[in-house]
């Protein structure tokens, strides 16, 4: 008898542990909730911004100057010009910098990257008529390139980011970007301090750049937009988003 | 193992595909229909595959814990029509996309990566959907967009808003974005 209950007692231990072990074999197969909906995010996205309350303060200033001033900058330009212009004249100033876009290759050490962009600033800037047009991305060899500066070129080095930082008029950055935009200004032989043009003075220079600026204005409105229509807080969206595009473009 | 992921992975490029090619068709296929019609169809064709829950319950992480029941399932609700919204809004005016998917990317048997590139009005967007192996079958768990994850985004914004508001503000909140019809509105901190 005493036997029997040792039997059915071992049975039904053996019992549990083999359902315990079916199950846990089981629950291996799929993703757990903790792997889910733990804090545990494959690509974890810290942000220091130790200025939040001044870089908050900034960041309703410039959504107001882009609602207000860059919004309708934008929307009268597309207005009145047609689509082929707008593209055309997109393409011209995206080729004025490749200074920028050589230099950032360089500083990384990619060969490969400034041989395409030289190659594509030469072909664009002859056939393609100034960089209004784009031949080169027909060219075997010479497709479009994920565009390379001077802050990723520190980012490769392992500059730290710094203090995230959101600049008047021009929206978020972070120390390590400041500083590479600044160096992108002296590459740039067509911004100060440095200019190849002679008789270079500050009226050309205000024109050129708001001229820039107005083409560039409907991507700038229209990414913002974007942003702001599905976020809960536009402030951290945008900090977060700038962090992880840099971090990426930095890592490829 | 390897040749059921492998099957696995082709299934679910299939089905993704599907699912794609069915969102893009509910937005265009009637320029006559209004944003919310268009959203309406854009959720029936996504959840008829995927649940969208995990994919807003990962954005929400441990902040899921903050709210009562009846509020998670509020936030779950609003944030899913949220991100349609702005899905919807943002194709708005723009060019039938054309989509071209790359090679899965299979990291685990629990977990793979489909990248795609959506090719719109001249620009092309890098899109890598990351899937995982649930007990509901393959769910996607996080949608990453020119290297912006999109889980990681709002995790951000919730986190940051739980740091300083409550569950109720939250719904609050998603509301009003929901109602607002013009994006053109300040910010108020």
């Amino acid at each position: 008898m005493k036997k029997l209950h040792f039997n059915n007692g071992c049975g039904a231990l053996l019992a549990v542990l083999f359902l315990s072990a079916t199950a846990w074999a089981h629950a291996e197969e799929f993703l757990s909730e903790e792997d889910l909906y733990g804090d545990d995010l494959s690509r974890s996205v810290v942000v220091d911004d130790p200025l939040q309350p001044i870089n908050r303060v900034t960041f309703q200033f410039n959504d107001f100057v882009l609602l207000n001033l860059v919004q309708p900058l934008a929307d009268g330009y597309q207005a009145v010009t047609p689509d082929p212009v707008e593209k055309g004249a997109s393409n011209f100033f995206d080729n004025l910098r490749y200074p920028v876009r050589l230099a950032g290759n360089l500083l990384q050490g990619r060969a490969k990257g400034a041989w395409v962009e030289t190659g594509r600033f030469a072909i664009n800037s002859t056939v393609g008529v100034l960089g209004v047009f784009t031949p080169a991305d027909e060219m075997e060899g010479f497709a479009p390139i994920p565009a390379e500066d001077i802050g990723q070129a520190l980012g490769s080095w392992g500059v730290s980011e710094g203090p995230y930082l959101v600049l008047p008029f021009m929206g978020p950055s972070n120390l390590r970007d400041l500083v590479g935009m600044v160096g992108d200004r002296v590459v740039n032989p067509l911004d100060q301090p440095v200019s190849v043009i002679d008789d270079w003075n500050w009226e050309w220079q205000v024109a050129l750049g708001v001229t820039e600026f107005t083409v560039n204005s409907p991507s700038i409105v229209e990414r913002y937009l974007r942003l702001k229509g599905s976020a809960i807080d536009p402030y951290s969206s945008l900090r977060n988003g700038y962090t992880q595009f840099r971090r990426g473009a930095i890592a490829e | 193992m390897l040749v059921s992921a492998a099957q696995a992975s082709e299934a679910e490029l299939t089905r993704l595909k599907s699912v794609i090619d069915g969102a893009i068709d509910a937005i265009y296929a009637d320029p006559a229909a209004s944003s919310s019609q268009k959203q309406a169809q854009v959720r029936s064709v996504i959840e008829k595959e995927y649940d969208l829950n995990v994919i807003i319950r990962r954005a929400i992480g441990r902040n899921w814990n903050l709210m009562s029941g009846a509020e998670q399932e509020e936030v779950l609700k609003l944030v899913k029509q949220l991100v349609v919204k702005a899905y919807v809004e943002g194709m708005n005016g723009k060019s039938r996309p054309g989509v071209s998917f790359g090679e899965i990317v299979t990291i685990s048997d629990k977990r793979m990566e489909i990248p795609c590139a959506i090719r719109m009005d001249e620009q092309t967007i890098n899109v890598l959907y990351r899937l995982g192996r649930m007990r509901t079958g393959w769910q996607i768990y996080d949608i990453v967009a020119e290297d912006i994850s999109v889980v990681s985004n709002y995790r951000d914004q919730i986190d940051d808003h739980f740091r300083r508001g409550s569950g109720a503000e939250l719904i609050e909140k998603l509301r009003e974005l929901l109602t607002k019809e013009d994006l053109n509105e300040e910010i108020t901190l």
